[in-house]
């Protein structure tokens, strides 16, 4: 096998120009998808940074029941939350373990109603922990104690045109179907760089959100903050027989649509790899029938040397393959030039951050990664292709009857 | 010329399956960028089409001080009379409808579940609510003078498991930043197909909405639909009014119009990937053929054939394949976009808009002959870039050398 390797390396060198402008070809098509995946998996780290920061960490910890209930972050209490939280705790790989509340609301002021998430928080204990709590803009963080205090964002602080020590309503709802309104004083504003989500997001005490919406000692959520991001399986797998009959999520769970928007472009963005690569398979198939006429006599000889049709066969797809590989090599070097590149500006998304729920997540600038998260199935459909390529020529050259290859001229 | 062309074509007979394999692959390529091209335009026109039908219209009048994002009920925010500014609107010739609408922000309970809405108040006998009208699932449309009626879209009736006749507590805020909150039923649950717009706006007739948050005879825009979306700038004139402001669909939806040519500059780099591609096989294929016909080159040059017109072959050579990959490459297109025109691209997992503008949830592809006409000639160019390369090789050769080559 190895001498086949070594004919058919030998062989694709016979003619540089054009084994170059093929791999040429492929690396275009490779540094594309390269360029493709490393997008998407910027845009995967950029979102997940933020919404770990967002939802209070890298873990939730729900009631059972919690994901199938129909609306929206639903009242439904954790059956014993302090359990959770020291379960959690014992992890040696947890930062922190807080109890949330965290229900829709709405706020208004005579300038307007907005509708937002309330999150009950407690505050000594997540301050360590809580980006909004670490980019106060103006006034203060919340406290234990602070009854009829709330903590809005920046951004709906703008849109209401309301300052600190201002008074607006808060309505949202009991567990027992009743609406509470409540007058509301702003104790602070934080400032994450992201007015879409910050419109949306406003913090109270745990205690306030408790008798606000009927659940006295008790709470929906708890937020798990790990020390070290990637971790998330192992303790989840930890967490599990700890916990049975909870509900644990990360945060990709809890945005399900950028879930399927991502697997429905990877799926559009495979089709195309696909279509461009067979493109550039033709560019194989064309050269390697020109090879096989070029070579008639010498596969003749080769026939006539004792070598089976197959074996020809096998030595002109190895060429083709080798000449694939080629294209990977020189399509790695491409992508990982061009996402090299576009690291170093980035590219700008700001205009898009109000399209989508997950979109206000992203701060700014999207920068990718060096793509190669899926190299490897990448560089596999290559050389299949390229392989494939290879097959007509091949059957082609095995045909051959050698007395007659070797009398043409 | 016709004699270059004559000869060109037959050159390319000599290898009809290494000829047919270059069209084919200039023509996958091709046949990639139309769908591509078609399925954007698709996508915007019908996000433009859905936008303008749902939620902007083609003109809307607004109080000059009124702040979309923050859905004031002020009075002072608010057009007072709407129905005589309605009416004055109304008898322009380009309109269609004029209808006064007001916005209001909400909460919806029912049982153990709430979620935010969007109220919005109509005059439920204007024919700019048809979209809403024919999009009726179950339940009938709603009626002026109905006091305790509500209109919700499925997304939101599946899930809060809400049907036709069932109450609901709706909370809404008030021009004098309170709230209030009443029992509503049930009258009707539309679908426009449109999943971010059905599972965030509940209508109210207009009156009742006035009614609950206290801007009794006010409405917070008149929503404008006219026979020819191109007549928006002479009604515009025709309005001329200081006491309001006046939107346009352009301005509304400005969004869409970035979105668009965002993707579309995101596109000329995937036009220009593809299109290297496919130059690549045209390059090796004429190549090829420079080398196998070395010696012909040679006997051409050697019995006074000037290098220019040598060089000449080869481009009508290259332009021949550029022009069947593209017939090939337009056919396979048509045929992706006739299907995709067809059978359309469900979406709507994806949760798409909401900043403003509407996708619906199934997109269709939609013909685009401006980016037809741009990719083909893209094509024509980068095939006949591509063969100036062979060609020069071809015009470089010395005859004498050619004439001595093997074979």
């Amino acid at each position: 096998m190895k001498f086949y390797f070594r004919l058919a390396w030998r062989n694709l060198w016979r003619h540089k120009r054009r084994t170059i402008i093929v791999a040429v070809a492929m690396a275009l098509g490779l540094g594309l998808m390269m360029f493709y995946d490393g997008l998407i998996a910027g845009f995967d780290q950029a979102i997940y940074g933020n919404a770990i920061k967002v939802l209070g960490g890298n873990i939730q910890i729900h009631a059972e029941g919690y994901n199938t209930e129909l609306g929206q972050n639903p009242l439904l209490p954790l059956p014993d939350d302090q359990a959770v939280v020291l379960a959690a705790l014992s992890e040696p790989l947890v930062e922190s373990a807080t109890r949330r509340i965290i229900t829709g609301g709405l706020l208004t002021s005579p300038e307007g109603a907005f509708g937002v998430n309330i999150i009950g928080i407690e505050p000594e204990k997540e301050l360590g922990v809580n980006l909004a709590a670490q980019h106060i803009a103006t006034g203060r963080y919340l406290s234990q104690d602070d009854g009829d205090m709330i903590f809005i964002g920046q951004g709906l602080a703008e849109a209401m045109d309301v300052g600190v020590g201002d008074r607006i309503t808060m309505v949202g709802r009991s567990t027992h179907d009743q609406m509470r309104q409540r007058t509301m004083t702003v104790a602070g504003m934080y400032d994450l760089g992201m007015p879409e989500y910050e419109k949306g997001t406003v913090y109270v005490s745990l205690g306030e959100a408790q008798s606000l919406f009927d659940l006295a000692g008790q709470s929906t959520e708890v937020a798990v903050v790990l020390k070290q991001l990637g971790t998330e399986p192992k303790v989840i797998s930890a967490l599990e027989p700890l916990l049975p009959g909870y509900e644990i999520d990360t945060w990709r769970n809890n945005y399900p649509e950028l879930l399927a928007a991502i697997t429905t472009k990877n799926g559009v963005m495979n089709i195309f790899g696909v279509i461009i690569l067979l493109i550039a398979g033709i560019g194989i198939l064309n050269l390697l029938l020109m090879a096989v006429y070029e070579r008639t006599r010498e596969i003749g000889l080769l026939g006539a040397m004792g070598l089976k049709p197959r074996q020809i066969s096998i030595l002109f797809i190895l060429e083709g393959t080798l000449m694939g590989l080629v294209g990977v090599a020189a399509g790695i070097a491409f992508g990982l030039f061009i996402n090299g590149l576009i690291r170093l500006v980035g590219l700008d998304f700001s205009a898009m951050t109000s399209a989508t729920e997950y979109m206000a997540l992203i701060s700014g600038r999207i920068y990718p990664t060096w793509g190669l998260e899926k190299l490897l199935g990448r560089a596999l459909t290559v050389a299949i292709i390229a392989a494939l390529a290879a097959l007509i020529p091949a059957s082609e050259a095995a045909r051959r009857e050698p007395a007659e290859a070797l009398h043409h001229v | 010329m016709i004699q270059l062309f004559r000869m060109a074509f037959r050159d390319l007979g000599r290898n009809r399956r290494r000829t047919f394999f270059s069209i084919l692959a200039l023509a996958m390529g091709l046949a990639l960028l139309i769908l591509m091209a078609s399925f954007i335009n698709g996508e915007m026109s019908s996000a433009m089409d859905t936008t303008i039908k749902l939620q902007s219209g083609h003109l809307q009048l607004r109080q000059q001080n009124y702040d979309e994002t923050k859905a004031s009920l002020k009075w002072e925010n608010l057009i007072e009379d709407p129905a005589q500014v309605t009416r004055q609107i109304a008898t322009l010739e380009p309109v269609i409808a004029a209808s006064a609408r007001l916005f209001a922000s909400g909460i919806v309970a029912s049982r153990d579940q709430s979620t935010g809405v969007q109220i919005v108040g109509i005059e439920p006998d204007s024919i700019t609510n048809n979209p809403y009208r024919e999009g009726l699932v179950s339940g009938e449309f709603l009626t002026a003078g109905d006091r305790d009626g509500i209109l919700i879209g499925r997304p939101l009736s599946e899930k809060m498991g809400l049907q036709v006749g069932d109450q609901i507590n709706l909370t809404a805020n008030t021009s004098n930043g309170d709230v209030s909150d009443q029992l509503f039923t049930i009258r009707g649950i539309y679908s426009t197909e449109t999943r971010v717009f059905d599972s965030a706006i509940v209508f109210l007739p207009l009156e009742k909405a006035q009614a609950m948050t206290g801007t009794e005879n006010h409405a917070s825009t008149i929503f404008v639909l006219l026979k020819d979306k191109d007549q928006t700038d002479a009604v515009v004139n025709a309005l001329q009014t200081s006491r309001y402001k006046i939107l346009t669909w352009t301005k509304m939806n400005e969004v869409i119009i970035q979105t668009e040519n965002l993707s579309n500059a995101y596109m000329s780099l995937f036009y220009l990937i593809v299109l290297g591609v496919t130059a690549t096989v045209i390059i090796n294929t004429l190549i090829m053929a420079v080398f196998e016909r070395t010696r012909e080159i040679g006997i051409f040059s050697a019995i006074g054939m000037r290098s220019r017109r040598i060089m000449a072959m080869f481009l009508a050579e290259s332009s021949l394949l550029a022009i069947g990959g593209i017939l090939l490459g337009l056919v396979l297109g048509a045929l992706a976009v006739a299907y995709l025109e067809r059978n359309g691209f469900y979406i709507g997992n994806m949760a798409v808009g909401g900043g403003g503008f509407l996708i619906r949830d199934t997109v269709y592809a939609k013909f685009s002959l401006e980016g037809t006409i741009n990719v083909t000639i893209m094509a024509f160019i980068v095939t006949m870039l591509a063969g100036l390369y062979p060609a020069a090789l071809a015009a470089r050769m010395e005859p004498v050398e050619a004439l001595r080559a093997e074979k």
